[in-house]
């Protein structure tokens, strides 16, 4: 058994396995499965002051090696996410490690969001600021793919809250690698890296998009090399620690993320395919190090060879 | 137990299957309205799960039987697969529908695949209803002797005129009140959306209880991504909130579907 534990900053987990934002609820849906306390954290769907009812439907398609979606950030706002039982206080409960993914549609309100965050923060070990859902117009992708709205977002984060920040990083950009800066520079702990691919799909019989928001996002198996070359490129140009996803179905996938210089990784589509998906994969990486005879996990961290 | 071992996959009529799993735990669990997803593609990465309805089980023989309809990728695939070959199977899923009361006069109303989701209800309701059923032709009329070997009375309506009354298939409800008067009449029903909106109008209207299958293209199948949610009436603003069909649902009381627009 290698010693799986990571060390992001201050923030320490029991391996480096996550959730991926929106593709995992709030966690009581997996807990029917397995122990989610088990997993290197769990990241929630994005919270932002309000109710939010996303877009209408059909929200997703699927394509060749995976899907488009534009859910278009439902949730149940602050208030409703800290104490309605089916969310943080359930999350504490079953003692998950949590980080909670946060978003806004002014710069007050990501300010807002963290401050209340950070005042009831018990249970709570990150916010993961998401400056780049490409599926709603104001918020999301407007702050992630400028890089001054985003330094700015990252900054008012940072004033409000003592939380460790992850600024999840929109790979619809020239050069992610200035964006990762830009957020380093604002007070970003750590950076998180894909969200999803611009996408559009057509139905050829009708000649209408395939989903109602018209584009999407794009996500699965088919985004694992663009994603890997992101986070290599990334972690050549900042110190912080970085968290990897895109496409990860298998330890094999997460493996390579580590070596292209993850500290940590994300399971997202796959989980939708199979709900065991993470802790396989946990089980996968350790296998792989004791196959290795690697004594922890943090010796293959950024190792490519070249 | 992930895995339910194909017994049958026979294509019975057109393009419709019956495949029937060998999966005792699914089968002793399963209600009627309730769904199992399934992994068609063995490589994970290869294919979302495709969802269907529970149409039938066995829990003596550990039986588990689905009947789909062949309309793309997925479930080309589907009825390509030999007995003896497995599907990793979720199940069950989603909620269910209430059971018949003995005050009760059950109708049934389908359209399409839609047939497959309530045959369980028909077969334990300690009622012998009526089974309404729609169908843009004959090629697509499917399960009727079902019901009827049950001793349900059967009517069908296909859009062309092949079988049954041409029209729709709501056409047929006032004749079945009309036939039955004085009962306590309770609906049931599944089939694609319009049909659905438009029966849950005229029970509203009349007043009449029912609970319909609102399906929508799912992902997780387990309440986790939001792609599936339906209308349902809510006590806000705009009057309605988004529900996940797979988790909220797939059945809703006609009370609770938000028919705005
Ligand atoms: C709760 C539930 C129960 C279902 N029960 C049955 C059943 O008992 N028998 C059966 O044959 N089918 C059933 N379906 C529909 C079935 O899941 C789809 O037909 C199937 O996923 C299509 O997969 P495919 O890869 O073959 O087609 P795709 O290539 O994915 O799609 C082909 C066509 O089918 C349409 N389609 C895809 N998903 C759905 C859907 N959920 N509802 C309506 N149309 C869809 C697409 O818009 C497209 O036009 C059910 C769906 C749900 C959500
Ligand atoms: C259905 C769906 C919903 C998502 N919702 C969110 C979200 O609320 N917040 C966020 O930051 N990312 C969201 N994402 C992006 C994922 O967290 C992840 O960055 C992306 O899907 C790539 O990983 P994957 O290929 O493993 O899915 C969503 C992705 C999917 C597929
Ligand atoms: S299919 Fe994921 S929430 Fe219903």
């Amino acid at each position: 058994m290698a010693d799986l534990t990571v060390k992001l900053g201050n923030l320490i987990l029991k391996n480096p396995v996550m959730t991926a934002s929106g593709t995992f609820g709030y966690g009581m849906e997996y807990h029917n499965f397995f122990d989610i306390s088990r997993l290197g954290a769990v990241v929630v769907k994005g919270i932002r002051m309000e109710v939010s009812d996303g877009n209408p439907t059909p929200r997703v398609a699927e394509v060749t090696g995976g899907m488009i979606n534009a859910i278009g950030l439902q949730g149940p706002g602050v208030d409703k996410f800290l104490h309605d039982e089916h969310y943080m206080p359930f999350l504490r409960k079953v003692g998950a490690t949590t980080i909670v993914n946060i978003w806004g549609k002014s710069l007050e309100e990501y300010g807002e969001v963290a401050a209340a965050m950070d005042s009831e923060s018990d249970g709570i070990s990150a916010l993961e600021i998401n400056i780049s859902c490409p599926n709603v117009k104001e918020g999301g992708a407007a702050f992630g793919t400028d890089i001054k709205l985003a330094q700015s977002v990252v900054a008012m984060v940072r004033k409000n809250t003592k939380l460790p920040i992850i600024t999840k990083l929109s790979p619809n950009v020239t050069n992610i690698g200035d964006f990762a800066c830009a957020a380093v520079d604002a007070g970003s702990d750590m950076v998180s890296l894909i969200n999803t691919l611009g996408a559009m799909a057509i139905d050829i019989e009708t000649r209408r998009p395939k989903i109602a928001n018209v584009c999407g996002g794009l996500s699965g198996a088919c985004v694992k090399p663009v994603a890997i070359k992101m986070v290599y490129d990334v972690a050549k140009r900042v110190k912080v620690p970085i968290i990897g996803m895109g496409g990860i179905m298998n330890a094999a996938d997460a493996i390579e993320f580590l070596i292209a210089g993850a500290s940590a990784i994300a399971v997202g589509t796959a989980n939708f395919i199979n709900p065991m998906a993470t802790i396989e994969i946990i089980d996968g990486i350790n296998e792989y190090l004791d196959r290795h005879n690697i004594k922890s996990v943090s010796e293959i961290i950024n190792s490519v060879r070249l | 137990m992930k895995f339910g071992t194909i017994l049958k996959n026979e294509n019975f009529k057109s393009d419709y299957y019956e495949i029937v799993f060998y999966h005792p735990e699914i089968a002793a669990a399963a209600r009627a309205g309730q769904f199992v997803h399934v992994q068609i593609d063995e490589i994970s990465s290869r294919m979302l799960r495709r969802p269907f309805s529970i149409h039938d089980t066995d829990i003596e023989k550990g039986t588990v039987t689905v009947v789909y309809k062949v309309v793309g990728d997925g479930t080309k695939r589907l009825s390509g697969k030999k007995v003896g070959e497995c599907c990793d199977l979720l199940s069950a899923l989603g909620n269910s529908y209430s059971d018949v009361a003995p005050d009760e006069y059950p109708i049934i109303i389908d359209g399409g695949y839609g047939a497959a989701a309530t045959y369980i209800l028909a077969k334990n309701s300690p009622v012998k209803g009526s089974f309404l059923f729609g169908a843009r032709g004959e090629r697509d009329v499917i399960l009727t002797e079902k019901y009827q070997a049950l001793n349900w009375d059967v009517k069908i309506a296909t859009n062309d005129g092949s079988v049954g009354h041409q029209g729709l298939v709501t056409d047929l409800i006032a004749k079945v009140i009309e036939e039955n008067p004085g009962k306590k009449f309770k609906f049931f029903a599944c089939g694609p959306h319009p049909m659905l909106i438009a029966l849950t109008k005229i029970l509203m209207q009349q007043n009449l209880d029912g609970e319909i299958s609102l399906d929508h293209v799912m992902c997780c199948g387990i309440g986790a991504c939001f792609a599936c949610v339906v209308k349902v009436n809510a006590d806000n603003e705009q009057k309605w909130r988004y529900a996940r069909s797979c988790s909220e649902g797939p059945v809703f009381n006609v009370k609770e579907v938000y028919i705005g627009d």
